[in-house]
């Protein structure tokens, strides 16, 4: 360090000791010799900028989703939001023209998989998600909230399993990663049940 | 070969820097093992709030014993060894560098002996998941891109244009030497190139980082070391998968697996940015500044985390809560490096609090699966790390403050993944059941 460099640090130590001392009031001890030849040199404001540390605070929940758009199936709905059943099984929207969030998992932009379920079909024909299952890798998803502000994915793949081997960990299991699951129906049709055997399930991720 | 090496640096491990520390391979494995094992088990009776200090210690009796333990790691076990191992890699490789950008040579020596350490321990890892022989061969490729990133780092200190650009040109080469013994490891489940790409990110990342320390823009220095850490720290899945077969690789996978690496990456990564927090407040304020910028990103990604496992209210609890912790680990720090006793004593009750609260908190919300009294002694034994840490920097005793730092951070991995463990038996039952029923007019199934 050079002589000039010396003083102007000389300067703004001892500057950021008076600054100091005024804002930690008189409980601050000054450093004795002994203490202050075991610390190391500290240069001028590490000490004041530790002790006027504030850690980030101040939580603002993302906003809720109300309405989901897929532009490439001619998708446009709000959404319901949706529980678990008394059964354990995930809650269905009440109508078949509209979406579902499950308001127990993620916000979607949130970390983790934010679930969107909707029907393929009624018994009077297509219903909103009917052709969910046409959606490729690549395809955009658009997800409105709350405030005005609206949040993108990108689908990676769609899948089709039977319902009893429902990946529910894909699906549900928390991650720190931002996705987006959409989930209907599909594949056979048990008409004395009056349900498919299987669902299908588009995986997405966030658009940066 | 060339030369590994750093200023100053001696790799006698018999040094009373390492007065302790086992020097054998497999010694250091069983180590790592060991001080994971424990921190896991920071349950009743096991974390106690003197923390640290018998660790060491108590490794040196156990390691040969557990030598064998290591070596038969699940695939699970290997995976979060290759993690937190090539994390601290990053961290301490970039410590390292930026000792000789600032001319301090005994903090060097310091960093050198713990990246010795690590690799011994890599080593002994590599040997574990794909044999000795590779290991033999794993080894001294990695220790010649110790050494290039220590030229790379001595070309910015001297302002040499050549000497920096002849390490770059090493350092990618080594990046390529790396991708090849790989592919050839791993029976070709990795590309070559692919592993090649991932390494030759990593040695950018850090001459960025050492570039934009020397030009003092801290900011920007501190930002890259975060993303050096996670980067290597995610590059552990990809080492370990390429150890076993694809069948059981897809295990490693699973979304709990997925849970469990982001949290111990983001838990070990808060001691960390402490600890650089820490450093950095003796070093002026722009770099504490910078470092405490990173904290502060960590406790947003944390908090986030944490909301998207217990919904909005609970982060925001959290938030507060964490908030409180690293303020009052920064209190003390300033305590520590203005000498100001009454200020440590104070400092050091309010982190009892806020241990208090922190357990209570974890123990909620997974609800009581955990108690609050051995997650409050596992926050306390946290907090016992980094004071220890924070007053061993500042008597310039940087071997301890080193081998705080380890073990700090081999503690933080441990209490990540307990807190996971459980939070995983608290979420699995609130999973709804079974597919949706989600059509009910067959039409879909007609139309095909």
């Amino acid at each position: 360090m050079t002589t000039a460099k010396h003083r102007l640090a000389a300067a703004a130590a001892a500057l950021a000791l008076l600054v100091g001392c005024s804002q930690a009031g008189a409980r601050r001890a000054d450093p004795g010799p002994a203490a202050a030849s075991r610390t190391p040199k500290t240069t001028a404001g590490g000490v004041d900028a530790a002790r006027g540390f504030r850690s980030v605070r101040g939580y603002r929940a993302t906003p809720m989703p109300v309405r989901v758009e897929i532009p490439s199936i001619g998708v446009a709905s709000s959404l319901d939001r949706l529980g678990r059943a008394p059964d354990g099984t995930v809650e269905v929207p009440r109508d078949w023209e509209v979406a579902g969030w499950y308001a127990p998992g993620p916000r979607p932009g949130d970390p983790g998989s934010a679930v969107i379920l909707g029907h393929v079909d009624s018994k009077g024909g297509p219903a909103v998600f009917y052709r969910l299952r046409q959606l490729r890798r690549g395809d955009q998803i658009k997800i409105a909230r709350t405030d005005g502000s609206a949040v993108r994915f990108v689908v990676q793949r769609t899948e089709q399993y039977p319902k009893d081997r429902f990946p529910t960990d894909e699906v549900y299991y928390p991650t720190l990663t931002p996705t987006l699951r959409l989930v209907t129906c599909g594949g056979d049709f048990n008409a004395a049940a009056g349900h498919y055997r299987s669902n299908v399930i588009v995986f997405a991720t966030m658009q940066p | 070969m060339k030369k590994f090496g750093c200023p100053g640096a001696t790799w006698d491990l018999g040094s009373a820097i390492l007065e302790g520390i086992v020097r054998s391979r497999t010694g250091m494995v069983a180590l790592v093992t060991f001080v994971l094992a424990a921190a896991v088990a920071c349950g009743p009776g096991t974390a106690g709030r003197a923390g640290s200090s018998a660790a060491l210690p108590a490794a040196d009796q156990q390691a040969v014993r557990l030598a064998a333990a290591a070596a038969q790691g699940s695939p699970r076990q290997v995976r979060a060894q290759f993690e937190q191992l090539l994390g601290l890699h990053a961290l301490l490789a970039v410590r390292q560098m930026r000792s000789v950008v600032a001319a301090a040579p005994d903090l060097g020596q310091a960093a050198g002996v713990s990246l010795q350490q690590n690799t011994d321990a890599l080593s002994g890892l590599v040997a574990s998941a794909y044999g000795s022989a590779q290991a033999d061969r794993f080894t001294p490729l990695w220790r010649r891109h110790l050494g290039d990133l220590v030229a790379y780092a001595k070309g910015v200190a001297g302002k040499d244009t050549s000497a920096r650009k002849t390490a770059r040109a090493a350092l990618l080469a080594d990046a390529d030497a790396y991708g090849s013994w790989l592919a050839g490891a791993s029976k070709g489940q990795v590309q070559a190139s692919d592993a090649a790409a991932g390494v030759r990110i990593h040695v950018e990342e850090l001459m960025d980082q050492a570039d934009a320390y020397a030009a003092r823009d801290y900011a920007q220095a501190y930002r890259i070391e975060r993303e050096a850490y996670e980067h290597m720290f995610t590059a552990g899945a990809a080492l370990a998968k390429a150890s076993v077969t694809p069948e059981v690789a897809v295990g490693l996978e699973t979304p709990p697996e997925r849970l469990r690496s982001a949290f111990a990456m983001l838990l070990g990564e808060h001691l960390e940015l402490i600890v650089d927090a820490q450093r950095a407040t003796f070093a002026g304020q722009p770099e504490f500044e910078a470092a405490a910028a990173q904290v502060n990103a960590n406790t947003t990604a944390l908090t986030k985390a944490m909301g998207g496992i217990v919904g909005p209210t609970k982060a925001a609890e959290f938030q507060t809560a964490w908030a409180n912790h690293v303020e009052g680990l920064m209190a003390y720090t300033a305590a520590v490096a203005g000498n100001d006793e009454t200020g440590k004593t104070a400092a050091k009750q309010n982190l009892d609090g806020f241990a208090e609260r922190l357990g209570l908190y974890f123990s909620d919300i997974v609800k009581n699966v955990l108690a609050a009294d051995p997650l409050t002694d596992a926050i306390t034994a946290h907090d016992t790390h980094l004071i220890h840490h924070v007053d061993a920097y500042a008597a310039k005793d940087y071997p301890k403050a080193q081998q705080l730092e380890r073990e700090g951070y081999l503690q933080m991995l441990g209490v990540a993944n307990t807190l996971v463990g459980a939070i995983q038996r608290t979420v699995k039952p609130r999973l709804p059941v079974g597919g949706s029923k989600t059509g009910g007019g067959g039409l879909a199934c007609r139309r095909r």
